[in-house]
């Protein structure tokens, strides 16, 4: 077979001009999962193939300019200069009706001396409103190859591969940005001492004031007034003037214009959308529905699988040979890996809602809501972004902080968002509420939902208070400010973000598949064995479960879960959820499995009968409770500090976020479990 | 600012035709961002709505018709005035 020759472009652009849809439907390819999109924010790259040429797409997070703002922005910058070896060139997306703001940074990337291709997006949707855009003129202006495509309808996107595949890519024969006469001595000398091969690259390291410190040489040769002058901020204000004027004077023969234009459905639509009352109305009833169809839509397709997993369980405990390895197959893995798979439906259908809302350009005006109201907690209108997709889970809402651009705000945020009900709390919430709340209903709303329902509140309440309290502990590190794109509303890509929740829910299952499986052979070993009992032997085998390792070292920890009103099992459980939340649930099966000789009782049978040694029952309403708020507020979960870490880079916070959130968890669950019992 | 047919972009009426002057002379403590997204001078503007207690507003500008949306102290730092 021929060897596929690699390419890799990048793909930039602003937010909101449909970078990615081009992405999707340029790269035909699997694309790289790992990165969150969706609620879009890190950078994700993809493939395809075309004439033998495997091209890899870096999907970068889109940004108004190279001048960062934000720590999205900042990954932006750094990878379009820092990478320039590796990628082969930029594909650049202009919406067709934001010509103006997009040529901004497209400028500055061209003067980089960056080679480019231009790509003109939704250019139908510019006639339709009587704007037409003479390319001829436009790519003659700009000195670039211009193609213009409606990636939706698939239109323009071979071109795009064709010019790639036979490297299309432009640098400009001229800077575009002229150095303003006061700064134009002082730019050269920079240039020359530094060795950059064009004055723009000179002023962009002064504008970005990173520079400032290491060309000490350089200023020296400058007099005092002069040196002033070059604050940053001002050279980056001044430049940004300076590229509009330019671009208003290239556009001014480029576009022509019929009539004034209207954006009929966004105006409407925003007529109740950011209403002072009914906008707020609106917003409440989307998240109504979101939940109600996570509750009773996914029911159905939670019952197909419950079935199957009972099914499984009892078919291999029937078909395996007797023994223990039966009972952890029957009783302990599969029904622990069912457990998972069974909250699959309601992950996926919140993920496809926060998708949803996302594409359609709708999460900007919740920002514009909720800016004022989130303010006195310290945070900002756009931490409810983080908020409400930490209800999925905290690993992506924490990734998403990253277009928060106040450094306060952004690591409060980081730090309240894992209090949010993520979905791996879900599988531990079920089972307790089952066992301890009771079937019967108030206004024909079931109590055990009502229960659920109390527990997301509590979350979102918990995250602000404790915001409002940290707040007061965060030195404060530069301006906190919003201004935001509000972007036309768009039909979201129903099809494309319903194949991004399977990969996701896909990457649920199998993740936590996998530390299951793990976890349970673990648990199983360590309760098949226990200390010697005879002289003659190395360990005893086959032991009865309260002569196990496990049994010991359960025991060992329960003066500390003791006050909390749990049993070494359930103690064992909450140590092996530090790795994930959902994993009590297996860790829960594979212990009441292996307990007694009873096969054919369900484990969760098997809970509500268990007692204490003093005949209390173990899961008792005061437990319940107890375990319930434990699950609420404690931070068990490996990964999302990982990426608490990676996102914060400090051991300081990420240790401070486990102490905080377990030291509460541990606290309120207590008194809770005190007054209860 | 209290020259007839100066003021800030915050408290400006709502659905009236302005027009952005310049900045405060504040300005170096401005967000760039009010400038790269393009409410530069000469750009006409229109407060289309804002937020409860006095959140941010959500202005229309240019003439690619553009929504933004700034709160009232970055509003602060734009001069504007009214168009008749």
């Amino acid at each position: 077979m021929q060897e596929n020759k690699k390419k890799q472009i990048l793909l930039v652009g602003n937010p909101n001009v449909g970078k990615s849809t081009v992405f999707n439907t340029l790269c035909n390819k699997k694309q790289k999962t790992g990165n969150y999109a969706g609620v879009t924010v890190a950078s994700h790259s993809g493939k395809y193939v075309y004439e033998n040429e495997e091209v890899e797409v870096i999907d970068l997070p889109g940004s108004y300019s190279v001048y960062p703002s934000s720590e999205d922005e900042a990954i932006f910058s750094k990878y379009l200069i820092d990478e320039q070896k590796n990628y082969a060139g930029v594909v650049y997306i202009l919406e067709a009706l934001s010509l103006k703001r997009g040529l901004l940074l497209f400028q500055q990337i061209q003067d980089f001396g960056i080679p480019m291709i231009l790509i003109v997006n939704q250019i139908d949707q510019a006639e339709r409103r009587g704007v037409t855009i003479d390319i001829q003129k436009f790519s003659e202006a700009l000195g670039i190859k211009i193609i213009q495509t409606n990636a939706k309808e698939q239109i323009g996107i071979d071109e795009v591969r064709e010019a790639v595949y036979n490297n299309e890519f432009l640098k400009a024969d001229k800077i575009s940005f002229e150095t303003p006469n006061e700064h134009k001595d002082f730019i050269q000398k920079l240039a020359s001492h530094k060795g950059f091969d064009n004055e723009y690259k000179a002023w962009m390291s002064l504008s970005l004031g990173t520079d400032l410190g290491r060309i000490g040489s350089v200023v020296e040769q400058i007099n005092g007034s002069e040196a002033k002058s070059l604050v940053p901020k001002r050279l980056q204000v001044q430049e940004t003037v300076r590229r509009y004027q330019y671009v208003d004077k290239i556009l001014e023969d480029v576009i022509s214009k019929k009539a004034q234009f209207k954006e009929l459905l966004t105006e409407k639509l925003d007529k109740v959308l950011v209403h002072k009352f009914w906008g707020y109305v609106v917003f409440l009833l989307i998240l109504l529905v979101i939940f109600q169809s996570v509750f009773f839509l996914a029911e159905y397709p939670m019952n197909w699988i419950e079935s199957f997993f009972s099914w499984l369980a009892a078919f291999t405990g029937e078909h395996l040979p007797e023994g223990p390895v039966n009972s952890l197959i029957s009783n302990g893995i599969v029904p622990g890996i069912g457990g998972i798979v069974v909250f699959a439906p309601q992950i996926g259908i919140l993920l496809y809602f926060l998708y949803l809302l996302e594409d359609s350009g709708y999460m900007a005006r919740v920002v514009f809501l909720m800016d004022r109201l989130l303010r006195p907690f310290g945070l900002n209108g756009k931490s409810i972004v983080p908020l409400v997709s930490g209800t999925a889970c905290a690993i992506p809402a924490v990734i998403s902080t990253r277009n928060i651009e106040n450094v306060k705000e952004r690591l409060l945020t980081i730090l309240v968002t894992p209090f949010m009900t993520c979905s791996a709390r879900l599988p531990v919430y079920s089972i307790v509420i089952g066992l301890i709340i009771s079937e019967g209903s108030f206004l024909g709303i079931k109590y055990k939902a009502l229960v659920l329902m109390a527990m997301y509140l509590l979350g979102f309440l918990v995250a602000l208070l404790s915001a409002a309290i940290l707040k007061g502990f965060i030195k404060n590190q530069g301006k906190t400010y919003l201004v935001m794109d509000l972007p036309a509303y768009k039909k979201p890509l129903f099809g494309y973000d319903f194949k991004m929740v399977l990969g996701k829910v896909w990457d649920f299952i199998t993740g936590a598949g996998k530390i299951i499986f793990i976890v349970s052979i673990i648990i199983w070993f360590l309760s098949y064995f226990g200390p010697k009992q005879k002289a003659d032997e190395l360990v005893a085998a086959n032991v009865h479960l309260d002569h196990s390792y496990l049994a010991k070292m359960g025991k060992g920890i329960e003066p500390v879960i003791a006050p909390l009103g749990y049993d070494w099992k359930m103690g064992v459980g909450i140590l092996t959820s530090f790795v994930a939340r959902e994993v009590f649930v297996g860790t829960m099966s594979t212990l009441y499995s292996l307990e007694d000789d009873a096969p054919e009782v369900k484990v969760i049978d098997k809970m509500r009968r268990d007692v204490k040694p003093n005949g209390e029952k173990v899961f008792s309403f005061a437990t319940g409770i107890s375990v319930l708020l434990f699950y609420a507020f404690a931070m068990q979960c490996v990964s999302t500090l990982a990426v608490v870490y990676r996102e914060t880079k400090s051991w300081k916070w990420t240790g401070f976020q486990v102490v905080m959130m377990t030291g509460l968890a541990y606290f309120v669950s207590m008194i809770a479990y005190q007054i209860l019992k | 600012m209290e020259e007839k047919g100066l003021h800030k972009l915050s408290g400006f009426p709502k659905n009236k035709m302005g027009k952005i002057l310049g900045y405060d002379n504040d300005h170096l403590k401005m967000p760039n961002k009010i400038i790269e997204m393009g409410l530069l001078p000469e750009t006409i503007f229109r407060i289309l709505y804002q937020a409860p207690f006095n959140g941010p507003m959500y202005v229309e500008f240019g003439a690619e018709k553009s929504r933004i949306a700034l709160r009232e102290e970055e509003g602060d730092y734009i001069i504007v005035e009214e168009l008749n």
